[in-house]
């Protein structure tokens, strides 16, 4: 009885797409998923801030009753009190909310993160799938592309397109994603070496397939899970990237909120409002945990050769 | 292994090329003008004036042209002189070098050292209680943005407790490197440029040491009857500490990004402070030659990884 309820489960959590493919590797995956607290708390954590991120008009005029923008110049530097929801975590330097902005903030940094993440993912897939399967000159330029991106160092390579360009949150996005897929794209590159030599795209190849269906077909469902993985915990470092440049006062700039330009006006008033610098802070903080516990998590419940190396159990 | 290092330090002339392509790239094509950047603020400028101010920068000149000649020059170690201080912008540079390997090394040393031990134990404890504690606290570190950190040090240790100084290296008055005054400046930058490391090294360690420990070779050993010490040391540390050690060049570049931030922070003058003038002043020589040596920085501590990884494990010279 019990077995044939967790039969049903699966199939009802199954995608139907990728279950034809490999029906047991997903469900696998989503039954130890499953069975994991600590990512499922850390999922639920990270909806609810995306939740609360999509809400932010609705929340601010309704429940807070308070704008992003409102002022309250008679009432600067309030401390955090729980009377008054706008100020449950005190008012800045001019009177504005901290909660609202928190919201608007996240908004913003949930937004590049996930956007700049799309563009990485997509950019290091098909860059470093096509240079690992094809080789010869493409596969130099890219390997020389990726060292000199990675002999930048980051902050210094956004600092200079913060200060040459003006950078509103879809630009500075895809500006984190293209300084940023170097990662996805080095990882795809060496696991696609490793994956042509194997006998299933030997055979796909004798039997004529074109180099795009071995690469589409072959070696990209193979290189998903980790690519998940890796998705997941490039959210959190472009997220963490969009704070450190906000806050050098060179990303996303005011009076549109970010969490990093409010720890930026934070540290100006730090000696008047010293409670203004735990919100933007502890969100960041937050945010960044919960997804690289979910990273974590998926990693464990994706990864079939980790469960080899660590024996019996995953846990 | 001297042809070896002369072959890797080949190798690195396309990337540098390339550090010097790009950002050459990025501030030629950006919609700022650097004639227009160089002139802000004074408004009696003639037109005139700019294109003579122009040519004498060959800015009139094409683009392929342009990057030649700077190449040209920077190949002489000249980037230029600052928009701001009017000198050459290399000076700056090397004035401020020695401020940042002051606490980006005892930084790297201190991430290491406690770092790579946390995370042997947490691999022989693995599910138990220390493991849990160290995995957590690696996790939650990794998460915590290092000017938060900052911030938080510089407010209660420096501003509430008063038990650090708030910034700076030295205390006004006092200008000496070696002395117990220096010393307590550099405990905050430390401490927050190490974080990164901490909480990177158990992980990676960890990991490292599981996956060592399920190999047939450790098997063997056990099988033989050698002593769990034996292999431990001679066996699984030893293979563990590879990665440790490849994994340094990266966090030096970890440890140079984030010194734009700690330096803020600590208000520290160094190169990551320089460059965080540089771009305030629209100092743009400077910021361009700031992020090239940056990059030859770190195409320098890459190199010296793979030398330090040719010589812990032979194998990799072969390829």
């Amino acid at each position: 009885m019990a077995q044939g309820s967790i039969a049903v489960d699966r199939r009802v959590a199954v995608p139907i797409e990728t279950r034809r493919a490999s029906a047991g590797f997903w469900s696998d995956a989503l039954w130890r998923l499953r069975h994991d607290p600590t990512t499922l708390a850390a999922i639920a954590i990270f909806m609810l801030m995306v939740l609360l991120a999509v809400s932010a008009d609705f929340l601010a005029d309704n429940f807070f009753h308070w704008s992003f923008a409102k002022q309250d110049l008679l009432n600067t530097y309030a401390k955090p009190n729980l009377g008054d929801p706008a100020m449950w975590l005190g008012g800045d330097h001019i009177g504005r909310s901290v909660v609202v902005r928190l919201l608007y903030g996240a908004r913003v940094s949930l937004f590049i993160g996930v956007f700049g993440m799309l563009v990485t993912l997509s950019l290091g897939i098909v860059v470093g799938i096509s240079a690992g399967y094809f080789r010869g000159w493409w596969d130099d330029v890219i390997v020389w592309l990726v060292s000199t991106i990675r002999s930048i160092p980051t902050l210094y390579l956004l600092l200079i397109v913060g200060l040459l360009f003006k950078l509103d949150p879809l630009s500075l996005a895809v500006f984190l994603g293209l300084i940023g897929w170097t990662g996805i794209a080095n990882l795809a590159r060496g696991q696609t070496f490793a994956l042509r030599e194997r006998d299933f795209v030997i055979a796909a190849r004798t039997i004529g397939a074109r180099p795009l269906r071995i690469m589409f077909r072959h070696v990209f469902p193979n290189l998903l899970p980790l690519m998940i993985v890796l998705a997941t915990i490039d959210v959190a470092s472009i997220i963490l990237a969009e704070s450190a440049i906000s806050y050098i006062g060179f990303g996303i700039q005011p009076p549109t909120p970010s969490w990093g330009n409010m720890l930026n006006n934070a540290t100006t008033f730090v000696f008047r409002g010293p409670h203004l610098i735990y919100g933007p802070g502890i969100a960041i903080a937050v945010t960044v945990l919960c997804l690289y516990l979910i990273g974590d998590g998926l990693r464990d419940a994706l990864d079939p050769r980790l469960r080899g190396i660590i024996g019996g159990k995953t846990r | 292994m001297g042809r070896f290092i002369a072959r890797r330090l080949v190798q690195a002339i396309p990337s540098l090329f390339g550090i010097m392509l790009l950002t050459f790239l990025l501030t030629r094509l950006s919609p700022s003008d650097p004639v227009q950047l160089m002139v802000a603020g004074n408004f009696d400028i003639t037109v005139e004036d700019k294109a003579a101010l122009r040519h004498s920068l060959g800015l009139d000149e094409p683009l392929p042209l342009q990057f030649l000649r700077w190449i040209g020059s920077a190949a002489t170690l000249d980037l230029g002189n600052s928009f701001y201080y009017h000198r050459p912008v290399t000076q700056l540079i090397w004035e401020r070098i020695p401020n940042t390997m002051q606490y980006t090394i005892p930084s790297l040393i201190l991430a290491v050292l406690i770092g790579a031990p946390l995370g042997f134990v947490a691999a022989r404890l693995r599910g138990r209680f220390p493991d849990h504690v160290i995995r957590l606290m690696s996790v939650v570190l990794h998460s915590l943005p290092e000017f938060f950190v900052g911030l938080l040090v510089v407010l209660i240790l420096g501003v509430q407790l008063r038990w650090l100084p708030v910034g700076s290296m030295n205390t006004v008055g006092e200008s000496c490197t070696f002395c117990l005054d220096r010393f307590v400046h550099l405990l905050g930058p430390v401490i927050v440029g190490a974080l990164g490391g901490i909480a990177f090294y158990p992980r990676l360690m960890r990991t490292e040491v599981l996956e060592i420990l399920g190999q047939d070779y450790v098997r063997t050993a056990r099988s033989k009857g050698l002593r769990e010490r034996v292999i431990l040391t001679g066996h699984v540390l030893r293979n563990a500490l590879i990665p440790v050690v490849t994994i340094f060049g990266g966090l030096l570049g970890i440890v140079l990004s984030s010194s734009l931030v700690i330096e803020q922070v600590f208000n520290w003058p160094g190169l990551g402070r320089l460059l965080f003038e540089g771009a305030v002043n629209k100092d743009y020589p400077m910021v361009q030659a700031v992020t090239i040596i940056g990059g030859v920085l770190l195409l320098l501590s890459y190199i010296l990884r793979d030398i330090a990884y040719a010589w812990v494990d032979p194998r990799i010279k072969v390829r």
